[in-house]
């Protein structure tokens, strides 16, 4: 009975109808963790004493079937037998989820029920096999295969992921249970993955998943690596890419030894190199990369307990559009007034300043135990090291000495306790404690953007879950965090005082020099943040979701600390210790139907922040560069709304179309006005023919549709020609047109022998080379984005 | 019931874990207490000085001042002393320096003299009767083109009006065919203008 708790939750119960035996009954075996089709299943019917395989992808069919119970018994290499009952209803599809419980390396991270921690949150699932066309990208380009989740860019190679149109710090992105610290506030700053290490990634929408932190406002990624079989095996891959846009390659490759006694050990590294991208009229100078990236995991992972060793490595070199470069806010009138970048040079590999130069080291240990009875407890230590080199164009011997230079460097312990005895009242608690040190080194010879601190987290959390009856889960959660930031910053008299904190703060002052203050600021925050959501089957073919979440997020470093010059953007950007955490309140609701041939998802939200902090441009200096804009940080009010729908619809066996569509508004409400960055309207159609004979080849044209934003604040502002006297309206506001988009892509599989295939890809993206801006790019200024992309990618699997 | 017996019995084995999630935190939270020195800015131009000196009278010469404390980072104030004499002739020295520093720091003759082939000076003049012209002897900048920080200057007839210089750091193309100067591209190291400035 307790066996059949897991299955129930799926299989809904209709009415028998007359007697007729001609039906088929298709079933699918996929993972219970990450729905992937589980080739190779032994199915036995027990009522017809007989056995059939699932195919390639985990389907299996049963011919001439009256209306009434079948019974199927399951079995899978590394997966408990299991006992099916279905009741057939004509003919009838069903899902089966295998249960991989005992033997995946899944049990040794904190993430214990793989992505079906949140039950009644906005979640999705993005698989390795479309994961394996973003290999020469990143992470934030591959989110965007989830509806609602966008990317706020620098350029092409900075993306940084956005959900429902918030990104940086309200964006939590967990690899390989470890949340990464990688001084994600800032927008240029992009996440710190190889995407290449990545086998499965889930995106989750809202503060649902309170086991990973409460301060989730926008989302939570949860990155995974590959799974780890329990049996005596070896095998790899191999990517090999090319692109024309940029000239680039890359080649990543990755490779498994496994025991059946538990002991597992992964070795997987890339590379990714291009030069100079072009937009369809001109290069676009500047925008080489060069990435490497290096993990190892190694461990053992047996029923009763394991430990997992983990270490990854990535160097990121990213060149920044030479033309974005500017030194007064007349250089940004140029630059936005000319239509095309105010350098253009030919093509090279060469990455020159501005640029940045990343690197981020993660180590994490973690073991498991469970006790009979009990349920399972985790621990786990992770120490990541970030190091940020920017460099800017500068002169004389300074020319190589960056201009920010930061060192980030987080210790974290967790402690997690699972007790899933009753699987209808499943319990999860744990805490977690954090310690983080920013250093910002003084050899650059640039006043500190950011300032020298120390962190401390801890968060206490407690989740539940109940499968009331079959056709009803409740889960619910809570928890507790304590923040505490304690900086040691140099504040210069003049900004002291223009800012009021002689008045607010005269008390953190404790060394005075002779133009400027030491202050020792230390601010905690606590924050409570809670869950709570059902999920609901109307049907054996849809279920609705609803769910309410609580989230409260103190203010990142560089909202409270930022104080000096932001180069590739010219503008002064200026925080405030007077800021309050972040707190929201979002209420959202799903309706999901498949079938065989049809699968829709729809997803709303609403959600309202209260102390929402936005960067907004909102005053002129005059200094000996000319008139410079001051950004400030500033807080409000929010709220945000939205629609997100997924729709997918086979016409045969081998054509089959899809829509995925997402609208979001978001207004800041004590000043009523349109929020800053809101993405606009989109919407992407798409075709695809596939044919399994063929090699499994498949082909696919999508086409891109991207609105104007036609709501946006008008921070717009004018400055004065100080030779003529004249007005000049530096136009930082107004979003690009809309664009279209076509690309295309297909992909045929080749078996070489009984282990080894061979998958060739063929893409093209921007297929007619269409000349187009992106609101979200904050290059968009200078120039257009990138045009046509020829892409070939070669996998080889052995 | 049975997981509160099942809890204390797990709180007893673990206590171990936890008392140490504690003290490493507590210990690598004592590691770093020092205070963090101040940077010493070496990006800084605080000082601008345009000294115009009349090459048949040395007594008259016309000091533009821009200073800036907190360098490009921070409000400026310009001053204008003297002024020109029509139909003279002034020979421009310019001196650009770092303040902060003891002793001030020479970025002119330390800094952009020596890259000369990426940078250059562009004048500019509203309302005023003044021409200039960049000297035989002045730097040779990128593309044949002369740097600007040696030049004459010729006052016309009398009126006030305001004076512009300009740095620019890596232009992309600069011209210095109508003495002037012009740019395309590169960032702005500088860009002051000093009004009420006379010929009388």
């Amino acid at each position: 009975m307790k066996h059949n708790l897991l299955i129930v939750a799926l299989c809904f119960f209709g009415y028998t109808n007359a007697q007729n035996c001609t039906y088929t009954f298709i079933g699918k075996v996929i993972d219970y963790h990450d729905s992937t089709p589980m080739s190779g299943a032994t199915v036995y019917i027990q009522t017809q004493d007989n056995y059939t395989t699932a195919d390639v992808n985990g389907k299996f069919s049963i011919k001439n079937l009256c209306n009434g119970k079948l019974n199927l018994v399951i079995s899978h290499v590394g997966c408990e037998t299991k006992h099916v009952e279905i009741d057939i209803i004509g003919d009838t599809f069903k899902e089966i989820n295998m249960e991989h419980h005992l033997e995946e390396l899944d049990e040794v991270s904190l993430k214990s029920k793989g992505n079906k921690t949140t039950k009644t949150a906005q979640e999705t699932v993005i698989k390795e096999d479309v994961l394996i066309r973003y290999s020469n990208l990143s992470v934030g380009d591959a989110l965007k295969e989830v509806p609602g989740v966008s990317s706020i860019n620098t350029g092409s190679t900075i993306v940084k992921p956005m959900i429902n149109g918030l990104h940086s710090s309200r964006v939590l992105i967990l690899n390989n249970s470890v949340r990464l610290q990688d001084q994600e506030w800032g927008i240029e700053h992009a996440p710190n993955i190889d995407i290449n290490s990545a086998s499965q990634i889930s995106v989750i929408k809202g503060s649902g998943a309170l086991a990973y932190g409460g301060d989730a406002i926008g989302g939570v990624v949860v990155i995974k690596p590959g799974k780890i079989i329990r049996k005596d095996t070896l095998y790899g891959r191999t990517i090999l890419g090319g692109q024309t846009n940029g000239r680039g390659y890359n080649v990543s490759s990755s490779l498994n030894k496994n025991y059946n006694s538990g002991w597992f050990t992964q070795l997987q590294g890339s590379y990714k190199r291009n030069g100079d991208f072009n937009a369809p009229d001109y290069n676009l100078t500047n925008t080489g990369l060069d990435s490497k990236g290096v993990s190892v995991r190694l461990g053992q992972n047996k029923f009763p307990s394991g430990f997992e060793l983990y270490y990854s490595y990535l160097h990121n070199e990213i060149g920044i559009l030479k033309a974005s470069h500017i030194g007064s806010v007349y250089d940004l009138e140029r630059a936005i007034n000319s239509g095309q970048p105010t350098v253009i040079e030919d093509f090279s590999y060469d990455i020159n300043a501005p640029k940045q130069e990343i690197t981020h080291h993660l180590a994490k240990a973690n073991y498991f135990k469970r006790f009979q009875n009990f349920g399972k407890l985790t621990f786990q230590y992770d120490y990541q090291n970030n190091k940020r080199l920017e460099f800017d164009v500068r002169i004389g011997d300074r020319r190589d000495v960056p201009a920010v230079d930061l060192t980030l460097q987080t210790h974290t312990v967790l402690a997690d306790v699972n007790l899933d005895t009753n699987l209808s009242r499943k319990v999860n608690f744990g805490l977690m404690g954090r310690y983080q040190n920013n250093f910002a080194n003084p050899d650059t010879g640039v006043r500190r953007l950011i300032p020298d601190y120390n962190t401390y987290d801890f968060g206490i959390y407690t989740t539940t879950e109940w499968r009331i009856d079959n056709n009803l889960i409740v889960d619910a959660g809570t928890r507790y965090d304590f923040n505490r930031i304690n900086a040691k910053k140099y504040y210069r008299k003049s900004r002291w005082e223009e800012r009021g904190y002689d008045e607010d703060f005269s008390n953190i002052i404790i060394e005075e020099l002779p133009t400027q203050y030491l202050t020792n600021p230390i601010f905690d925050y606590h924050n409570i943040s809670a869950s709570i959501g059902a999920k609901y089957y109307l049907n054996r073919k849809s279920y609705i979701i609803g769910n309410y979440a609580l989230a409260s997020r103190p203010p990142n470093p560089s909202e409270l600390f930022s104080d000096g010059l932001h180069h590739s953007a010219a503008r002064f950007e200026l925080g405030d210790l007077r800021f309050n955490k972040e707190v929201s309140n979002r209420i959202s609701g799903s309706y999901n139907y498949s079938s065989s041939n049809f699968n829709f998802s729809g997803e709303v939200f609403y959600n309202q922040i209260d102390g929402f902090i936005f960067l907004r441009p909102f005053d002129l200096i005059s200094t000996i560069r000319g008139p410079f804009p001051y950004w400030e940080y500033q807080q409000t009010n929010a709220e945000m709304f939205g629609v997100d729908i997924n729709a997918t619809y086979s016409f045969t066996n081998s054509w089959h179309i899809q829509n995925k569509t997402s609208f979001i508004k978001g207004y800041d409400l004590k000043n009523d006005l349109p929020l800053i960055d809101m993405p606009p309207f989109n919407t992407i159609n798409q075709i695809t023919y596939n044919n399994t004979a063929w090699h499994n080849f498949s082909a696919s044209l999508k086409s891109e549709w991207v609105a104007e934003q036609n709501e946006y604040p008008n921070f717009n502002f004018e400055v004065e020609d100080q030779l003529t006297g004249e007005m000049i309206t530096i136009d930082i506001s107004s979003p690009p047109p809309a664009y279209h988009l076509l690309h295309f892509y297909s992909e045929a599989s080749f078996s070489l022998s009984a282990t080894t295939s061979l998958n060739i890809a063929l893409g093209i993206n921007n297929l007619l080379d269409t000349s187009y801006r992106n609101y979200l790019n904050q290059l968009r200024f200078f120039a257009d984005d990138l045009g046509r992309n020829i892409t070939l990618q070669l996998q080889l699997n052995y | 019931m049975k997981i509160n017996y099942l809890t204390s019995n797990f709180m007893k084995s673990t206590k171990f874990f936890i008392g140490a999630i504690f003290c490493l935190t507590l210990v690598t939270s004592c590691s770093d207490d020092d205070t963090p020195p101040p940077v010493l800015e070496e990006e800084l131009i605080t000082n601008v000085i345009l000294t115009f000196a009349n090459v048949a009278d040395a007594t008259n010469t016309v000091i533009m001042t821009s200073v800036a404390p907190d360098g490009q980072d921070g409000a400026s104030t310009e001053v204008v002393e003297g002024s020109f004499k029509a139909n003279a002739t002034y020979s421009l020295s310019l001196a650009l320096t770092n303040e902060t520093e003891t002793p001030a720091d020479d970025i002119l003759n330390d800094d952009i003299i020596p890259e000369a082939d990426e940078h250059f000076f562009v004048y500019a003049v509203n309302d005023m009767n003044l021409t200039m012209t960049r000297d035989a002897d002045d730097i040779d900048a990128a593309d044949g083109n002369k740097l600007g920080v040696k030049t004459t200057w010729d006052a016309g007839a009398a009126g006030t009006g305001k004076v512009n210089i300009t740095l620019v750091h890596e232009p992309e193309g600069a011209d210095d065919s109508d003495e002037w100067g012009s740019v395309t591209g590169g960032s702005e190291d500088l860009n002051i203008t000093f009004s009420g400035v006379e010929i009388k």
